[in-house]
């Protein structure tokens, strides 16, 4: 099916400086934890997207010194030639499929802790780091200037060598040339702070050294946060965001527009919970629309909708569809387009799960939509190829349709596998998806700063792209409202069972912090629940609701939000030293809080129910048992433990002998049936165990790819050499 | 007790089809097969029926008119459960009517002597809702259309049911068996086969015959016809839509002269 003829702009080339972008699809830099010291992860990563489509693949921020270092979290390094060999290996993939690679070069400043190198990071001025702990820079004089800027300059002339085609000085999310630019960092006296001109000195004279440099062959872009969220005392769009452009425009030849800062970048990377796509468009949208600039610009927004992008370009915002997570979520979103298949788009659903394990410093990138993100190198994973099952003549039955048993179902009818039957107890497939989508809402009132709670709507996409996936699947059948026996599963006549029948929450109060049930706790009652319990609306809830949250993650403070936002008395409990730790690496914390404490929900760390009683729970402060606390309450929310429904699989592994008989070959468990975890995990594994359902023991992942230096081999030479040359080990 | 379930399998179109260049149907590249809904609902109606009656002597048997294509329809129904499958083809059936696909029908049902005869109201390509009718007209057995519930009493010979009327009215009717009736969706829930049972599908009687066989010849086809598909095509763009170009004031008044012509004419 050829494209509809209203996205053909999105498929015309345009020239950035000495380069041409094949289309309008670009995506901009960001993690995915490889950076320099992954090559194979790193090129394939950005690979896949070029396959697929895009017509420029960045790094994530590239740092140009040691001086610059993210330790814990992963950045791309372009300190020397080894980083060059090793970054020029995404290049030459780039290439291959006809798309432009760029770097984003990247000096932190403050920002980035030197925890491996032990540097000292520079700055404009001593002002401590408001994103990381107990960091200073080192007040720069005119030499450290200079020395920074050579560092730019060296940078780009190994990146050049590297193969890159677009060349970043990167000062968005607040880092070095920002920090310059703004008076929140900046309190300079000299030629570099004080006014405009002298405050954008720094940002100015790095771009003109680096396009001196390369700018003939590369092209030169800046990414820039055209509003710091500030308000006055720093980047306003209105003000110096505006004159910014305009000053340094005939320096630039791709802008990269974005809003806010490193401190809370969930104002840029919004999740879905609280921004809508395109929600930047207030502030980037006056750039370019306003006539401020004649470069290209892209910027991003959580795009997915091919008709966003047409109106974006149309409307002057962008001439370019920035996009980071849309990307991960599907790397072919704009061969989709161009082939008329939208309904096969995998949209990103904004959980932001991807950016947590860059927050959380080392772990690869993940995706809940798409489970192969970052397994392109390591396992050999392909978003949009299967190789048909060598065992594709046998019959598999998977019990359950939630994110694990979707997904594998899924995977396992594009790996032509004869027969496969998804069997649901509920009317439609989705399993958790389905009520945990119609949480994150409160009362649907504008934040005191941006933005509302919007809810977890966008995470029914899970639900909705596989339903059309295996819709198209005829080797699939699905079928719902069906509750099956172990006796039903052995008499089915499938070899392969799969058991996905998901987890419910401990009605007994069972939780992570003491490992015991909690006296007194009983969902059963009418007025204690289960956050399921509260979607479900079938229990009267009082006026003062205690809601207990051990998990870390979404759960109860979303109970919290739901309860608070239709006028009950919220008062929120963890054990630990804050609610909802996960929603940090997630970026979502800041905006809850926010929300939350408009609310007027109570909010108690360290805090952990002893006992429950009709009207009143006990609580204890985890550090000091003897400190007690009571609260008087109407109802009682429990987000403690959850526990797998597991006993089907139980009940079949303990008879070989029968599925033997009924010529069942295996039985799997997969997602919270074995063992009660986050989406995303779920997804990635009912996708693993139908990638590998034909291998020796499927039960067991495959070994995958340890990008790690191997002791003896030809590197170790160089490594020697160096070690030799030190006065010390001599 | 023995039930005979005429099923159809029909043609469901992708998103995006052709016809053909002749104007005599869809491409069939842009088709896909599957059982009729409304049979799904027909052929479940036929086993609860079975189930409740027990006995060895008890039987549900599955018919349709079509080519090779359709034993897939045949195969799914003995898989949910269905005891035996007759296929009835011949090339000269390809635009057949559903006067003439009742008169192969009655000639395939008659010597199986049914206590019932439950057709789905209509199928979901044709949508002619013709075929069970005169079915029955053939069989000369009494019938119903559109049922939404059934009561049967073989031991009475008798059938009580419900039909959808306009208006949410609900006509209820007995008769006598056998009897002909056309099943509504939603009267039941149809099952679903397992693995096994589709695989044992293969092993059930499927019985392949042709009209001729069945003492119907193409003089009998041709005098049972009673129309023929002519043309298949989109329908002509509809006239009367004027695009109006212009500023938005040249655009304001020329929708007031349309509405004033309009209101005078």
């Amino acid at each position: 099916m050829a494209r509809d003829h209203k996205y053909d702009i999105l498929f015309e080339p345009i020239d950035i400086g000495p380069k041409t972008l094949k289309n309008r699809f670009y995506q901009v830099p960001h993690c995915i934890g490889a950076g320099s010291e992954k090559p194979g992860m790193q090129a394939y990563h950005r690979g896949m997207k070029a396959e697929g489509g895009w017509g420029a693949c960045c790094t994530e921020y590239c740092s140009i010194h040691p001086e610059s270092d993210d330790t814990s979290r992963v950045s791309a390094r372009i300190w020397d030639e080894g980083d060059v060999r090793n970054l020029a290996a995404m290049c030459d993939r780039l290439h291959e499929f006809g798309a432009l690679a760029g770097i984003e070069l990247w000096y932190g400043g403050p920002h980035a802790p030197c925890m491996e190198t032990r540097a000292t990071p520079r700055g404009p001025s001593q002002v401590a780091s408001d994103f990381e702990l107990n960091i200073f820079p080192r007040h720069m004089d005119q030499d450290d200037i200079d020395t920074v800027q050579q560092m730019y300059v060296d940078a780009a002339v190994r990146a050049r060598e590297a193969g890159f085609d677009i060349i970043y000085v990167y000062g968005a999310h607040a880092y070095l040339p920002f920090q310059f630019l703004s008076p929140f960092y900046n309190r300079r006296t000299d030629k570099y702070g004080g006014s405009f001109e002298n405050r954008a000195r720094f940002w100015r004279e790095s771009l003109y050294k680096v396009r001196e440099a390369v700018g003939d062959d590369c092209a030169i872009a800046s990414r820039f946060a055209v509003d710091h969220l500030l308000g006055p005392q720093s980047i306003q769009v209105g003000e110096d965001g505006i004159r910014f452009v305009e000053h340094c425009n005939d320096l630039v030849d791709l802008w990269d527009f974005t809003v806010g800062d490193i401190a809370e970048w969930g104002q840029n990377a919004g999740p879905s919970r609280f921004f809508e796509e395109n929600h930047e468009k207030p502030y980037t949208g006056q750039v370019k629309a306003g006539n401020h600039t004649d470069n290209p610009v892209v910027g991003v927004g959580r795009i997915t909708n091919p008709d966003t992008m047409i109106a974006i370009i149309n409307s002057g915002q962008y001439d370019i569809i920035g996009a980071a997570r849309p990307s991960i979520s599907d790397p072919f979103l704009p061969n989709k387009i161009n082939e008329g298949r939208l309904e096969d788009i995998r949209e990103c659903i904004g959980c932001n799960q991807c950016i947590s394990r860059w927050e959380i410093g080392g772990p690869p990138m993940v995706c809940t939509q798409n489970a192969t993100a970052g397994e392109e190198y390591r396992r050999g994973w392909h978003p949009e190829k299967f190789h048909p099952a060598a065992n594709r003549d046998k019959g598999v039955l998977v019990v359950g349709a939630g994110p694990a048993g979707m997904e594998c179902a899924m995977v396992l009818g594009k790996r032509d596998m004869s027969a496969v039957h998804l069997i649901e107890g509920a009317k439609e497939i989705g399993g958790s998806v389905n009520w945990i989508s119609k949480l994150g809402h409160s009362d649907g009132k504008e934040n005191l700063f941006r933005g509302t709670a919007r809810g977890l709507g966008e995470w029914s996409r899970i639900v909705n792209y596989r339903q059309i996936q295996l819709d198209k699947l005829s080797n699939v059948e699905v079928h719902l409202d069906s509750t099956l026996s172990a006796e039903d599963v052995l008499n089915y006549g499938a070899e392969i069972v799969i058991v996905a029948t998901g987890c419910h929450f401990a009605t007994d109060g069972l939780n992570a912090a003491t490992h015991e049930p909690i006296p007194g706790a009983d969902t059963s009652l009418d007025w204690q629940l289960t956050p399921d319990q509260v979607v479900a609306g079938e229990k009267q809830i009082g006026k003062r609701v205690l809601v207990l949250e051990n998990e870390a993650y979404f759960m109860g403070a979303s109970v919290a939000q739901k309860l608070a936002g239709a006028g009950h008395e919220v008062q929120l409990l963890t054990q630990a030293g804050d609610i909802a730790s996960y929603m940090e690496y997630t970026l979502e914390a800041p905006m809850l809080h926010r929300d939350l404490h408009r609310l007027g929900v109570g909010i108690h760390p360290y805090t952990m129910v002893e006992r429950i009683e009709p009207g009143v729970c006990h609580a204890y402060n985890v550090w000091n048992p003897a400190h007690k606390e009571q609260f008087e309450v109407d109802s009682v929310v429990l987000c403690t433990a959850r526990i797998s429904d597991d006993q089907l699989y139980r009940e079949l592994k303990s008879d070989p002998d029968r599925l033997a008989q009924e010529g069942i070959d295996a039985v799997y468990v997969i997602g919270d049936a074995s063992a009660p975890r986050m989406i995303v995990d779920s997804i990635f594994d009912g996708h693993r165990l139908a990638r590998e359902i034909d291998s020796q023991n499927p039960e067991m992942p495959l070994p995958f790819i340890r990008e790690r230096r191997l002791w003896g081999d030809s590197t170790n030479e160089d490594y020697r050499t160096q070690l030799l040359n030190t006065v010390d080990v001599a | 007790m023995k039930i005979v379930v005429p099923v159809k399998q029909v043609a469901a179109l992708d998103d995006e089809f052709e016809l053909l260049e002749d104007g005599s149907g869809v491409d069939p590249d842009f088709l896909e097969f599957e059982l009729n809904e409304w049979d799904a609902f027909s052929l479940e109606a036929a086993l609860t029926l079975r189930e409740g009656a027990g006995g060895d002597d008890s039987e549900v048997v599955v018919v349709t008119v079509g080519d090779e294509e359709a034993e897939e329809a045949l195969l799914g129904c003995l898989a949910r459960g269905a005891d035996r499958a007759l296929r009835i083809w011949d090339e000269a059936l390809s635009d057949a009517d559903p006067l003439a696909i009742a008169r192969v029908l009655a000639a395939a049902v008659t010597p199986e002597s049914p206590d019932l005869v439950l057709c789905g109201v209509q199928s979901s390509d044709a949508v002619n809702g013709a075929t069970g009718v005169a079915l029955a007209g053939y069989l000369e057995m009494p019938h119903v259309a559109v049922v939404k519930q059934l009561d049967y009493d073989p031991a009475q010979s008798t059938a009580t049911v419900k039909r959808e009327l306009e208006g949410g009215l609900v006509e209820v009717v007995r008769l006598r068996t056998p009897a002909l009736l056309t099943i509504q969706t939603g009267i039941n829930e149809p099952r679903y086969a397992n693995l096994r049972a589709i695989k044992q599908a293969r092993e059930k009687p499927l019985e392949v015959t042709a009209p001729a066989q069945l003492g119907v010849d193409a003089d009998a086809l041709a005098a049972a016809a009673g129309s023929r598909r002519r043309d298949l095509r989109p329908p002509d763009r509809g006239e009367g839509a004027e695009m109006i170009d212009g500023s938005p004031n040249e655009v304001a008044s020329r929708i007031v002269e349309i509405v004033r012509d309009r209101m005078s004419g």
